[in-house]
């Protein structure tokens, strides 16, 4: 099981394309890409059309992500959700937290 | 004996393994022991509930704490991630539900005070915990929740054998955000009904060819069973995830939590309730 990032930036914007499976194996593949992250940078956006699977650790990762957002300064986006992506961010109230720090879903 | 970063005890790998293998067996065992504590009692029903990690140890947690007022607190939930760093929050979590449990009166602010035990080591973890809590009034039939990011339980009708997810109620997950407040909801429940709790790795246990067991498989055994006794359905829902995965090893843990209703008059008679 793998996951594959693609990073596109342009401008002051970053989106990761993130294909496979994002789980305990292999959501340690994402910190790099945040750590990255400098500060002139102004969104991070999450594309998960291409993700298969996500476990809880996975979803851990992003909202690492949208916590890193308010030290680093910039505005964390998801585009790409599915259905049953959906589901699970709204029923952990993933959607809640990205609202509190001022995220946004596409 | 505490040994700082420098201090590295020389052992060899075979005697390491060997330490951590007797170690995870002691892990496993204070797990396993306050996970499965007694279970409180009342007259005209039971409530039950059962664990299996899908490693060694896991981060799946259920506990039940009876009220000075003659409620049961139950509450279910699940730590982000697996094995011993889930086990070791769990821990950590169980801790927190028992201290807030008798310092709280209701379970929406049992979730709140979690939450505001948790939240800044959770943080400092990168990790989070979802939780549901449930007060159970035997003398009422009346089950008050509040939700901290979990899969709501399923309620079975028993006199209708009909079953469905009990009505939604939303709440950020333990360690998502500072300062939470969590709504509640309640139900009635009447002779036969069934409440049942569970972490999600039911219904995303998998057989070999990768098909997931699924709610609708979850459901449907429930309402099959439902005529019995809380562990006797447990075992029926333990029997039915074996014989559709065929004992392939699981990724997540597998727990569920049972209230099932016989009767109309119902009284705590035992255990751990605090001392007056």
């Amino acid at each position: 099981m793998e996951l594959t990032i693609e990073k596109v930036e342009k401008d002051s914007s970053v989106v990761l394309y993130l294909k496979g499976i994002l789980d305990i194996t292999t959501t340690k593949q994402i910190d790099p890409y945040l750590e990255e992250i400098s500060s002139r940078m102004e969104s991070l956006t999450f594309d998960f059309s291409e993700l298969e699977l996500m476990d809880s650790t996975g979803i851990g990762s992003i909202m690492n992500a949208i916590h890193m957002s308010q030290e680093k300064q910039f505005q964390v986006k998801f585009q790409g959700v599915n259905e049953l992506t959906h589901e699970v961010f709204e029923m952990v109230g993933l959607y809640k937290v990205l609202e509190a720090l001022k995220g946004e879903a596409i | 004996m505490f040994q700082d970063k420098l201090s590295v005890p020389h052992v060899s790998g075979k005697a390491m393994d060997q330490t951590l293998q007797r170690e995870i067996k002691l892990a496993r065992n204070i797990q396993s022991t306050l996970l499965n504590g007694q279970a409180p009692d009342f007259q005209g029903g039971k409530v039950s509930g059962t664990s299996m990690p899908a490693r060694l140890i896991g981060g799946d947690y259920y506990d039940f704490y009876p009220l000075v007022n003659g409620k049961i607190r139950i509450v279910i939930g699940d730590v982000m991630g697996k094995g011993i760093p889930a086990a070791m929050l769990m821990i950590l979590t169980r801790g927190a539900f028992r201290s807030a449990a008798q310092s709280t009166q209701n379970p929406g602010e049992t979730l709140a005070a979690m939450n505001r035990a948790l939240y800044k080591d959770l943080r400092a973890l990168g990790s989070f915990v979802t939780l549901f809590c449930a007060d159970w009034d035997p003398e009422t039939f009346q089950l008050t929740y509040a939700n901290a990011g979990h899969n709501p339980p399923l309620y079975l009708n028993g006199q209708k054998g009909v079953i469905e997810t009990v009505p939604k109620v939303s709440g950020v997950m333990v360690g998502g955000l500072p300062d939470q407040s969590y709504e509640e909801r309640a139900i009635v429940l009447e002779k036969n009904d069934m409440v049942f709790f569970y972490t999600d790795g039911i219904v995303e246990a998998q057989n070999d060819k990768g098909e997931q067991y699924q709610l609708e498989r979850l459901m449907s055994t429930l309402t099959e069973y439902g005529e019995k006794g809380a562990e006797e359905i447990e075992r029926e829902v333990m029997g039915s995830i074996r014989a559709f995965t065929e004992e392939v090893p699981q990724k997540d843990d597998i727990t569920m939590v049972l209230l099932k209703i016989n009767a109309d008059q119902s009284d705590i008679t035992s255990l751990n309730s605090p001392l007056l």
